[in-house]
């Protein structure tokens, strides 16, 4: 009974505090999504070996994405943390490569909707990724880190598709790499020389479009359930990127599946869900 | 707005456009030839110092391409190429063999024997272990004494800490690192650190940076630290032999800076370039010199480092269980 009280005199206070406004309080959707993702991996990375290693590999990405604020939602502010594995084998199928990476990005996008139906984000964001190649039976060059950040161009075309009384929502996003700054190691050194021995020289490296070049398209469609919307699509990563007379490149094509949801966070356990939302994608 | 989605489309498909990879050579005999050619000759360390005509080298091995009849054969081939380096540092790995060259110790005399320093005067059977030292006190209680069989097994200064308080008494030690091939540069680091009183440059490490035989970073200083605690401050003799090679090299190369050290018995066996790996497209793997190491006086290690005190193991001594080079070690401390 007590707990029904403080319930409706919450409710109370809110509605008083709204009345006294005479404006409605609107709330931020923090839109979520999780995906896993089965990809085709190539790696090839020169300072472990000439050859191009291939396999397989899983992926789990996080996004959020809210607009910038309650009187501005033209803007929405956007983070990522994509974790990658993969196992990797030469042509010869005689060697194996294991592969690790973490990426964490941020971005800020600007929406506009030129044609009904159709949404555009375009903007950039900023990222930080690190990486680590093992061939476990090179001597003395057995691994390599992959580190890195870079400012990003990025943009999201979405469309909605209504069919058969639901709303499919299909979006197109791309990434490509523009200023940064990356690790490489010498090719002729070994790790014991870099960081055992401190011969830093040469590893540290500015890059640009000159000697980093990415795109990332990712297609998917947003499928709408009863209780939850699925998330299922394809994606290619190509990352080429050049240092110390070595090409380093890395493709990747996955099929993702995942789930995305809207949040919204406000106080207190008992406090009903408020009706004006602001979601980042209407 | 057309402008515009045409540079957008131009943009995005050069973007991810080539950046001059470098070809890699189709998998059949000529091709993996090449690939390993020009892995030696764009990486390898030693072609100069070594005074290798690697340009001659491609045609004697070239010409015989042809004529190989099968995968064991072409091996064999490429591994014959490979000895021209007369290196202990390059292998060729297949899935069925390992080239190598083993002539830096097969062409000179052992000095050393198992089962000489496993007898009663040495070690004897009641000898201690800690990590992978095996020692023991000789010579009436004088000498401490440790042989160092591979710098890949692992000690703990707890296990130098018990081992140097079981030499307390004596009044020197030797540390024995005859047929020892080598292993972690690391534990020839930290063995060495026991024998030095300051930070002690004691080398010098160079890498290849272009494809020229000569294209050389500038040296890189290679310093022996001080053990901060543990620290054997009386006379201690190096012993060694012509398999004392690769991370012994480097570990006897630091030990000739070290204040009490004395090196006794043969020239090391060198290996003195620090090797990597490459691989073949048809994905044998190539382990080469890539990092040629210097003494304090910029000279290669290449060959080995020669003793202070050159003594041979004698068949005469042998005969009496007596290891001529322990004893003329002894001798030296006393």
């Amino acid at each position: 009974m007590k707990k029904l009280l403080l319930f409706v005199l919450v409710l109370l206070c809110d509605f008083s505090i709204y009345a006294q406004n005479g404006v409605e309080q609107k709330y931020l959707l923090t839109m979520k999504t999780n995906t896993y993702g089965l990809s085709i991996l190539s790696l090839t990375d020169p300072y472990l070996s000439p050859l191009t290693y291939t396999g397989n590999g899983i992926q789990f990405e996080h996004e959020s994405r809210r607009c910038w604020s309650e009187t501005n939602t033209r803007l929405s502010i956007q983070s990522k943390l994509d974790l990658d594995a993969g196992l990797l084998q030469n042509p010869a199928q005689n060697s194996n490569m294991t592969y690790v990476a973490v990426n964490y990005s941020t971005g800020l996008h600007y929406k506009f909707k030129p044609v009904n139906g159709w949404l555009f984000l375009a903007g950039g964001s900023w990222d930080i990724g690190l990486g680590y190649k093992n061939v476990a039976r090179n001597v003395n060059n057995p691994g390599n880190v992959d580190l890195a950040t870079n400012l990003n161009l990025s943009g999201i075309a979405m469309y909605d598709l209504q069919l058969n009384r639901r709303t499919y929502r299909l979006q197109l996003s791309v990434e490509t790499p523009l200023i940064g700054w990356m690790y490489v190691p010498l090719q002729g050194a070994s790790y014991y020389e870099m960081f055992r021995l401190g011969n830093l020289s040469g590893i540290s490296h500015f890059s640009s479009v000159f000697n980093r070049r990415g795109i990332n398209p990712r297609l998917s469609v947003d499928v709408p359930f009863k209780r939850s919307v699925w998330r299922v699509g394809i994606q290619y990563r190509k990352l080429q990127y050049k240092a110390n007379d070595m090409v380093f490149d890395r493709k990747e094509t996955s099929l993702i599946l995942g789930t995305t949801f809207d949040v919204v966070h406000f106080g207190g356990r008992m406090r009903k869900a408020p009706t004006s939302f602001i979601s980042p994608t209407d | 707005m057309k402008n515009y989605s045409f540079i957008f489309l131009l943009v995005v498909l050069l973007l991810p456009s080539c950046m001059n990879e470098p070809t890699v050579q189709p998998n059949t005999y000529e091709g993996n030839f090449q690939s390993l050619w020009k892995i030696i000759d764009t990486r390898y360390c030693y072609l100069d110092y070594k005074q290798i005509n690697w340009d001659s080298i491609y045609t004697v091995y070239h010409r015989q391409i042809p004529s190989v009849t099968g995968g064991i054969t072409f091996f064999d081939l490429m591994g014959k190429m490979l000895n021209e380096l007369k290196d202990g540092h390059v292998n060729l790995y297949s899935e069925f063999d390992i080239s190598r060259y083993w002539k830096w110790y097969q062409d000179y005399p052992s000095n050393f024997s198992s089962t000489l320093i496993y007898t009663d005067r040495y070690l004897g059977k009641n000898y201690r272990i800690a990590g992978g030292l095996n020692y023991r006190v000789i010579d009436n209680g004088r000498i401490g004494y440790i042989y160092y069989g591979s710098f890949s097994d692992p000690f703990s200064d707890s296990n130098i800490a018990s081992v140097m308080s079981s030499f307390s008494k004596c009044h020197a030690l030797i540390i024995d690192v005859r047929d020892n091939g080598g292993g972690s540069l690391d534990y020839s680091k930290q063995l060495a650190s026991y024998f030095f009183k300051n930070d002690t440059v004691t080398g010098y490490i160079r890498h290849k940076t272009g494809d020229g035989h000569s294209d050389f970073s500038k040296p890189v200083e290679i310093i022996t630290t001080a053990h901060k605690t543990i620290q054997w401050q009386r006379p201690v003799a190096i012993l060694t032999n012509r398999m004392s090679f690769s991370a012994t090299n480097d570990f006897v190369n630091r030990m000739t800076q070290a204040p009490h050290a004395i090196i006794v018995g043969d020239r090391t066996g060198g290996g003195g370039g620090l090797p990597l790996s490459s691989e073949l497209p048809n994905g044998w793997l190539v382990r080469f010199s890539s990092s040629p190491m210097y003494d304090t006086n910029m000279q290669n290690t290449e060959f080995g480092i020669a003793p202070n005190i050159s003594v041979a193991l004698t068949a005469t001594d042998q005969a009496n269980d007596i290891d001529t080079i322990i004893e003329r070690a002894i001798a030296a401390l006393k």
